[in-house]
């Protein structure tokens, strides 16, 4: 059940006043020299930045951060410089204002003050503190661990080539354990596209065995010139797969981080937004018609991330440091846009506000028309695909709260610290709340398969702005969907014919365009053919998807498929025997149900009362739907889901021959469950069958 | 190609510069290591300061001695014109008769081209890229001062240029200013500017609010 918001951050508020009490108990309090002066100013160093946090001044406006590179006997070494603006919006408590300073090269010392201004009134600066910066992460002296990105030896002058990033990762899956890089699919330009596969103590060794762990996916560049977040995934995955911490020992043991530093490794070399063809790529995850993101597309079909992020950067130099948005498209499942929205300003404003970061939501602050529910984003491409997620972007400029960002290096090294703080964030997040994460996307999965509910074609759910203080002033457009992009009655499935699922394309780079039968495999979706037609029931997990590319109506559709409504519905007595496509919804069916050699038997909705039995079926896929009586399943050719089901009696899936996993999602069995002789194993999707009676075979562990 | 003009103190520095290149050079191959003499190659501009200087990792001492494609990838601020250059192939006909760059910064490109059309030029209109480029390259290589004494500058497109000079700021063609010049590199001086020199159209806007 998800936590209510605002119960949440007045809890958080609280755990924080409180701690701050702690800290500086009353007695300890420093007292102002002068009126208005800043007291109990504390630096505390991490990976990049340096939180500076002290005791609001009543009345303040704002407050100024200066700093002063500084020797070791605090003797200024250069000029004292302004690099930070503290302001309200910053963050979701006013009580204990904190800064993250970052931009200086790591490792140096320096000296800070900090002042309030009334207006633009300058007030007296508090007591300096002094401290030496965090150097870059890893003993040099230790194998693995002395390893550093062109970005690091290079001062962030240079961003790590993909020839530097190659040799990079192929020395950390050489030296650590815990990691090994797999390539998920090269780019048009034949560029490989890695990904940092790390567990503890190894990673488990298959894809099927990964999934199993609910893993955590990073997305780091999918746009060539918004690199800074991909240098933050080249030094965590550094962090990740040689740290000694019990924090990154714990996390690993838990479950598996999946990194992606580049996606985009043509527009990455090119320093251009879209692939060497010019295409956006991320206007092109639900499409897939690039190389780069069918391979992103493919990797999550198979190795089933739960929560996910993607990295950005963003040029609206009033946003905050790190505008976030989740999955807002309206297809995607309500508990999957709650627990994103739970990530965000649940956990990323809280600890923001701890830590000095600024994330707010995207647009922030007079963001025009973006971060709207395309579901050819990732963001809500992922959504739709059941995976808690959210944008990350980190903002261009310096702009107004960050002054001393003229200098490249300086911008470039903030961005890429709080792009690491994010992420190592997002990974505390999944840990902790790793049930709540499993069991909203079990609801979602069960939501979907049950096809219940209107399709929206192009449209998103409202981001409310957040209980002041707001982080930003802004939340995004409401982009609702328009009268003519909603279809209330939805359908049972998309009818493709045998040119539009097998018939060559146009729509992808010269020489490599792919079919839509080749891109609905890579999206996972089940598919029948029945006669001379392929049928893609809508009833599986990726119900909210699956018409946006299949139907006519679709904004960016991939074919005009032909909506197939049910052909049965409400009580039915008798033998029920089903010769080519049948589909029952909302029906009450008393008496054996036989699907015939060829046939396909998709329900949802619906009671059974009486035996299901399919042998040589082309498809058999119900969801929601209550059955008494045995149902046996054998000799399957195309597809083969059972999600949500409650049967009494037992389940026997023998002998079938798809070539893709049958599902048995969610269900519950009052009687045993057997798999026996299936080419392919099904799976459960990491959601848990409840069975009262044994489970054998395939089945054992489902 | 010579320039018979009356010297101001501005070219006599970086003139000594360049005479001590070659010892300066001979001992720097290491980026990371500080220089081995005091003199640095002499850069001028408001925007130099947010560079990398001393003895940084790109350091314009260190650049001299680099060839131009090499010494363009250590310029943060280039990382647009540095990647046209390369995608145009235009740079290895070019480099070994000694070549000026006029060189774009990345905010000039911003405020010039929307992302879209960026990424067209760049991987589709490869012609009206290489033309682009061409139109901020110069045969030889030429200091500011010498570019600024000159009053006008043919640029590889065939476009000439106007030059002045007010004040410290050097300006080509009415409206784009040199913000750090005088970079040197193997057989090449880089002068980053701050607009995008040439005749194609303006629109840029979609570029600010896009992630």
């Amino acid at each position: 059940m998800r936590r209510q918001r605002t119960i949440l951050i007045a809890l958080s508020t609280l755990l924080a006043a409180s701690l701050t009490t702690l800290a500086t108990p009353a007695s300890a309090q420093e007292a102002a020299a002068e009126p208005n002066q800043v007291t109990n100013l504390t630096v505390r160093q991490a990976d990049g930045y340096a939180t500076l946090a002290w005791q609001p001044v009543d009345g303040a406006t704002d407050y100024q951060i200066e700093r002063t590179p500084v020797d070791a006997n605090g003797t200024p070494t250069g000029a004292a410089t302004i690099v930070g603006i503290w302001r309200p919006n910053r963050q979701i408590n006013q009580e204990s204002p904190t800064f993250a300073d970052a931009g200086f090269n790591p490792g140096d010392r320096f000296q800070w003050r900090v002042r309030a201004r009334f207006d633009t009134t300058e007030q007296p600066y508090s007591t300096p503190v002094t401290g030496t910066t965090t150097a870059p992460w890893g003993n040099p002296n230790v194998a693995g661990e002395q390893l550093r990105t062109q970005w690091e030896t290079s001062h962030a002058a240079q961003y790590t080539s993909d020839t530097e990033e190659y040799a990079y990762t192929a020395a950390i899956d050489e030296l650590s354990d815990r990691v090994r890089v797999v390539e998920i699919g090269r780019t048009v330009k034949d560029r490989p596209i890695n990904m940092f596969v790390i567990g503890y103590p190894t990673p488990p060794a298959t894809p099927e065995a990964v999934a199993a762990t609910s893993p955590a996916a990073i997305n780091c560049n999918v746009h060539g010139n918004e690199p800074g977040d991909r240098e933050a995934c080249l030094i965590m995955a550094r962090q990740l797969a040689f740290s000694t911490d019990p924090r990154v020992i714990d996390l690993l043991s838990h479950t598996t981080v999946l990194i992606v530093p580049t996606i985009n490794g043509d527009g990455r070399a090119a320093n251009t937004r879209g692939n060497s063809t010019g295409q956006d790529l991320n206007r092109d995850y639900s499409l897939i018609r690039q190389p780069e993101t069918a391979a992103y597309v493919n990797m999550v079909r198979q190795y089933r991330p739960i929560a996910g992020y993607d990295g950005h950067e963003y040029g609206n130099s009033r946003a905050g440091d790190l505008p976030m948005l989740p999955p807002r498209h309206q297809n995607v499942a309500q508990p999957i846009f709650d627990e994103s929205m739970d990530m965000i300003e649940g956990h990323m404003y809280t600890k923001g506000a701890e830590d000095g970061w600024w994330p707010c939501p995207y647009g922030c602050d007079g963001g025009g028309s973006v971060g709207l529910g395309e579901e050819t984003i990732l963001r809500n491409t992922l959504g739709l695909k059941n995976v808690v997620n959210s944008l990350l972007e980190l903002r261009s400029s310096g702009g107004q709260t960050r002054p001393d960002e003229g200098n490249t290096a300086n911008n470039r090294r903030r961005k890429t610290f709080s792009a690491l703080w994010t992420f190592q964030q997002f990974l505390d997040y999944h840990r902790a709340n790793l049930p709540a994460i499993k069991q909203g996307r079990a609801e979602a999965i069960a939501f979907q398969a049950s096809n219940t509910g209107r399709l929206v074609f192009r449209g998103s759910r409202p981001i409310p702005a957040h209980p002041a203080p707001h982080p930003g002033s802004s939340p995004p457009p409401i982009d609702a969907p328009p009268a003519d992009l909603i279809l209330d009655n939805a359908p049972c499935a998309y009818r493709l014919t045998e040119e539009q699922y097998h018939g060559a394309r146009t729509d992808g780079p010269t020489g490599a365009v792919t079919t839509a039968a080749e891109r609905i495999a890579d999206h996972g979706w089940k598919v029948i053919k029945v006669g001379d037609s392929y049928y893609v029931p809508l009833n599986q997990p990726e119900r909210g998807l699956i018409p946006l590319l299949l139907d006519g109506q679709g904004v960016e559709n991939l074919v005009d498929g032909e909506r197939i409504y049910p052909t049965l519905t409400g009580p039915r007595t008798g033998p029920l025997t089903v010769t080519g496509f049948a589909c029952l919804d909302d029906a009450t069916i008393t008496g054996p149900v036989t699907v015939r050699s060829g046939a396909a038997l998709v329900t949802t909705g619906t009671t059974i009362t009486g035996p299901v039995n399919a042998s040589g079926a082309a498809g058999v896929m119900l969801a929601d739907t209550k059955v008494t009586g045995p149902v046996r399943v054998s000799g399957t050719t195309d597809a083969i889901s059972l999600i949500d089901l409650t049967v009494t009696g037992p389940v026997d899936l023998s002998a079938n021959r798809t070539d893709n996993q049958p599902l048995l999602v969610g269900n519950t069995v009052n009687g045993p469950l057997a798999c026996a002789g299936n080419t392919t194993a099904p799976t459960n999707l990491t959601i848990d069958n409840t069975v009262t009676g044994p489970r054998a075979g395939q089945c054992a562990t489902l | 190609m010579s320039y018979p003009r009356t010297r101001h103190p501005r070219r006599a520095g970086a003139l000594l510069a360049a005479a001590l290149l070659l010892t300066v050079t001979a001992c720097t191959g290491d980026p990371h290591q500080p220089d081995t003499t005091p003199v640095a190659a002499q850069i001028s501009g408001p925007l130099c300061a947010a560079l990398p200087a001393g003895d940084e990792p790109g350091n314009p001492t260190y650049l001299a001695g680099q060839p131009v494609a090499t010494a363009l990838q250590w310029m943060p601020t280039l990382t647009t014109f540095e990647a046209a250059l390369r995608t145009s192939g235009l740079l290895p006909d070019l480099e070994h008769d000694g070549i000026t760059l006029l060189a774009p910064s990345d905010d000039a490109f911003a405020t010039k081209f929307s992302d879209d059309t960026w990424d067209a030029l760049m991987t589709k209109d490869q012609d009206k890229l290489r033309t682009l480029v061409k139109a901020h390259l110069i045969a030889g290589t030429h200091t500011l001062d010498e570019l600024a004494d000159d009053g006008t500058a043919t640029t590889l497109d065939g476009a000439t240029l106007t030059v002045t000079r007010t004040g410290d700021t050097t300006r080509f063609g009415d409206k784009a200013d040199a913000v750090c010049g005088d970079y040197q590199a193997t057989r090449a001086r880089i002068h980053i500017i701050n607009t995008v020199l040439g005749p194609l159209p303006t629109d840029a806007g979609g570029r600010d609010h896009r992630g």
